[in-house]
Order: C-alpha cells, then structure tokens, then sequence
C-alpha cells in the first residue's frame, strides 16, 4: 500500500526541488588565477557575492593535481559557496565528499556552455554563436497540466503538448514551448541560462520567467493576452512579443 | 464485479452529494444493483438527502473498525428496489479512515453490487483521496464559477496520480465532468462561465449538465433524490446523466436560455 495520505505528525517530508544555481565552470586549475579574477569580480558586481550558493564545474581542469580544498577556501573568502563539485573523474568525486560537498556527474558531450551570470559580468559581452544548439535531456508532455501539477525539464528544453492550466507550474533549464493555452506559471532558464524563451499559443499566463527575470499576470500588457507570444530577455529586461 | 465510481470535486458546496444521491437512485431505478457510500466522516449528509437519517446504526467506520458488519450498516432504500446507502460516522473524523479498511470494504461489496457509488468529502486531504484511491470512474462535478473550476481541475490531476489505477501505470481512471447549477440567463449576461469555457479548460468529456433548480433544494430538504422529481428540469437532467454513463448517446438539454412563452409569461409557469 502506498497510498500517499497527509499526517499531521510526520517531521518532514521529501519534496522535489528546482532552485535556480550558480555553476562556476572553472578553465583554469591554478588558484592563483582563480583568486586573481575572484577579486576583480567582487570590486565589480559585490551584491552577487552574497553567500551565493555555486557548483563548481570541474569538467574542463580535472586532473591529478586539482586543488578543490584550496579552490573551495578561495570561493569561500570571496563570499561564494560552494556546494556541489560537478563532473572529473573518481578522485574528484571522492575529494569532493570529502569536503562535504554534493558529487553531480559531467553534463556529457555539452554542446553549449552556460551564458555567464548576467551581473558577475556586466561590462565583456561573450561572443554568442547565432545558433546554439538545443541541449539534449529536454522533455515533451502530451496532455493538460493541472493545477498543481509541477512539470520540469532540468537539463534541457520542456515542450508541452496541451494545455497549462491555471495553477500549475512549469520550468525548463532551456526554453519552454507549450501548443495551447498557457494559464499557469513558466519558468524557462532556470539555471540562469538567459538565451532561452517561453513560446506559448495562447497567453494567459500567471508569471513569466526567464532566468530569474519575471513578469506577473499584472505587468502583462492586456493587449497580448490570448495571443501567440514570445518571451524572452534582453539587456536583464523581459520582452513579450506577438508571434 | 461491480464498477467503483467516485463523485468529486475538490470545492465543497458544489452539488457532490446531492449528484452522488441522484446518479446513484437513477442506476438502481434502471435495474442495477446500487450502493453508495457516504466517505465524508464527521460531515455526514448523504442519509439526510437519502432520507434514511433515522435509520443509521451503525456506519463506515463501525464496519473499518470491526464493530459491525457490512450488512448490519447497510440500509436498504425505501423507495428504490436495488438501492443501498452506506452511511458515515458523524462523531468521527477522516483518520478513521484507513486504506487497507476501505479496500477490505470495497472487495467484500464488488461481487454482490454492479455500481459502487463513493461521495467523497470536499478538499484534496486524506478523506478525498481515500474516496478516489480505488476507483475505475470519476465524476467531477463542476460550478460554473472559477474557483470551482480550478479545484476540479486540482482534482483532475489528483485522478491522473494519486489513484490505484495511476499507480500501476497501467489505465486511467475514466473521468466524466459533470456541471451543476447551470443558469443560462445568468451565464448569458456574463455572470457565470458559460458550458465552453469549462469543458476547454477542464479538457474532459461532459457527462451531464444540471441547470440550476429549485426542485434540488426541495429535493434535499424532503429527503427524496431530485431524480424521483421526473417533472423537474433538474429530474430529467440526471436521469439524461446516468444514461450518459450506461453508454446512451443523449442530446444535452438545459444549457440554452428559453425564451419564456407568451402564455407561460402570463400565467407565470414554473419550469
């Protein structure tokens, strides 16, 4: 029997969880450079170093010598957290634990990177391809999602075949696409990729977010309820637009 | 074996009861052996709109509970052959509800009945959710109002999850919407949503309309299901239902304002 029935006396209870991280994709082993560009960072934009939860993405500079306890002593004194170590190999993985820290495996074959964080770089616009390719792990739902029903595609783009009602909610690591009304909340980018978008066929949506930028039902100019419509964020501003 | 069919609804006030009372007299009217039990513990109506409240010993949680037996708690209706009521407790509440208690139940009632008719209580909480788990079909009964539109569809999502049939993957459970209090006029001057915007928002097959009537109120206080009321709008429109459910292919009725006929406007008729 595993019939899910609501106690008054249980201590707590498990939930599933989609909280917007920082990944911090490190290119360089040297905790010196590490350091160096640290502190430029926190003169720049010293409101993101706020105790800032971040993964460490170690992908790029795994190797026998990787210093993660001095990377980590270096994040910290710069008033970012370390919680998590992503991709290396076994010894990475072992270090990490070591250290308290959570393990994620690499994101394989990444075909893009993650867009920086918008305020830790505010002044040197990365180069973007006109294209990027769609991360793969994306997700397709046929059917209406009800309210209180929460769908989510963490690793890539969430397509929805249906309707969203009101009341429920949806999120996406990449863009969000839904073939019907959209009466719910969408969240695309919610790891901070800010090149994503939410396409919908008929807006009526509760919130709009792209990477943490949002828009209420309120904000929504009236004229664009019902239609067809493009979300998306330029210069930390959130754009609705008729398709 | 009989067929569990759960009446629902996520919203309290909606019609849940008085739906599951009438639905449950119009099956048994037309030969099938019927019961419905009554799982809003501590709230207990459905033998007030069976008219059988002066007949109720022992209830659900007696026989969960194993101070009597099933036959013991079932009361037989009086005016329908074919027609039983399993009452709830009004003493106590939903924690004496407990699953391996109501499929215990429901087993020992699927041989002997063809419908299995649950009036589950308002709320998605433990008592809702008892009342659903085993179901094959639902019926939401749906206000034409937003609210009552979004606790169904609430509900609706609970059906696709929180069921027996959901957890074994292997069908859903078959859900039917079923609106009640439909004012034509009123959802013609904009004062309630009109039978379109629902089923488009709640995306299942409609199984009934009832028009909002005074012969349900009537019906409620005299202790008789609107559906022995075969003269009323509302009679007519669950017995429309229940033929729906059977597998009937019948035209809805009551969902368009009638214009009032020059005669009956004179002499001031009723329906």
């Amino acid at each position: 029997m595993s019939l899910n029935v609501d106690r008054e006396n249980t201590a707590f209870t498990f939930k599933g969880g989609m909280l917007p991280m920082t990944v911090m994709e490190l290119s360089s082993a040297d905790p010196e450079e590490v350091e160096a560009q640290l502190s430029g960072k926190v003169s720049q934009s010293p409101a993101f170093f706020q105790h800032t939860p971040v993964v460490l993405s170690v992908e790029k500079v795994d190797g026998p010598n990787l210093a993660l306890e001095r990377l980590c002593a270096i994040c910290r004194s710069h008033k970012l957290l370390p919680v998590a170590v992503r991709g290396g190999g076994e010894s990475a993985k072992q270090s990490a634990w070591a250290l308290g820290l959570g393990w994620f495996p690499p994101v394989e074959a990444r075909t893009h990177t993650l867009a920086p964080v918008p305020d830790a770089e505010p002044a040197v616009a990365e180069p973007v391809a006109a294209e990027t390719l769609v991360a793969h792990g994306g997700r397709v739902y046929r059917g209406t999602v009800r309210s209180g029903q929460q769908i989510s595609a963490p690793e890539g783009d969430l397509v929805v075949v249906g309707a969203v009602n009101a009341g429920a909610e949806i999120l996406a690591a990449g863009s969000i696409h839904v073939y019907g009304p959209l009466r719910g909340r969408a969240l695309a980018g919610i790891h901070g990729d800010t090149d994503v978008g939410v396409f919908c066929h008929e807006l009526h949506a509760e919130l709009l977010s792209v990477s943490g930028n949002y828009k209420r039902l309120e904000d929504i100019d009236p004229v664009l309820l019902g239609k067809a419509i493009q979300v998306y964020l330029e210069k930390d501003h959130l754009h609705i637009e008729a398709l | 074996m009989a067929k569990i069919i759960v009446v629902t609804s996520g919203k309290g006030g909606v019609g849940k009861t008085t739906s599951a009372a009438a639905i449950a007299t119009g099956l048994a009217l037309r030969g099938n052996k019927t019961i419905v039990i009554d799982f809003d513990v501590g709230l207990r109506n459905l033998d007030l709109i069976m008219g059988c409240e002066r007949r109720v010993v022992y209830d659900l949680v007696n026989v969960i509970q194993g101070e009597a037996t099933l036959n013991q708690a079932m009361i037989r209706d009086k005016r329908t052959e074919n027609l039983f009521i399993l009452p709830a407790s009004q003493t106590r509440d939903k924690d004496a509800l407990t699953p391996e208690g109501v499929e215990q139940i429901l087993n020992n009632l699927k041989d002997e009945f063809d419908y299995i008719i649950c009036d589950s209580p308002a709320g998605i909480e433990r008592g809702a959710q008892l009342a659903m788990y085993y179901a094959d079909e639902a019926i939401v009964v749906t206000n034409p109002e937003v609210s009552s539109v979004r606790d169904s569809d609430r509900i609706l999502g609970l059906l696709g999850s929180k069921t027996r049939l959901a957890e074994q993957g292997k069908e859903q459970v078959k859900e039917h919407l079923l609106i009640t209090r439909y004012n034509p006029h009123r959802v013609d001057h904009g004062d309630m949503l009109n039978l379109n915007d629902i089923t488009e928002i709640l995306s299942i097959k409609l199984l009934g309309l009832i028009p909002e009537s005074e012969a349900v109120l009537r019906a409620s206080n005299q202790g008789v299901p609107v559906t022995h009321d075969d003269d009323s709008d509302a009679g007519q429109a669950y017995a429309d239902t229940v033929s729906r459910l059977l597998g009937e292919d019948v035209p809805l009725r009551f969902h368009e304002a009638q214009k009032k006929s020059f005669l009956s406007r004179m002499f001031g008729g009723r329906r």
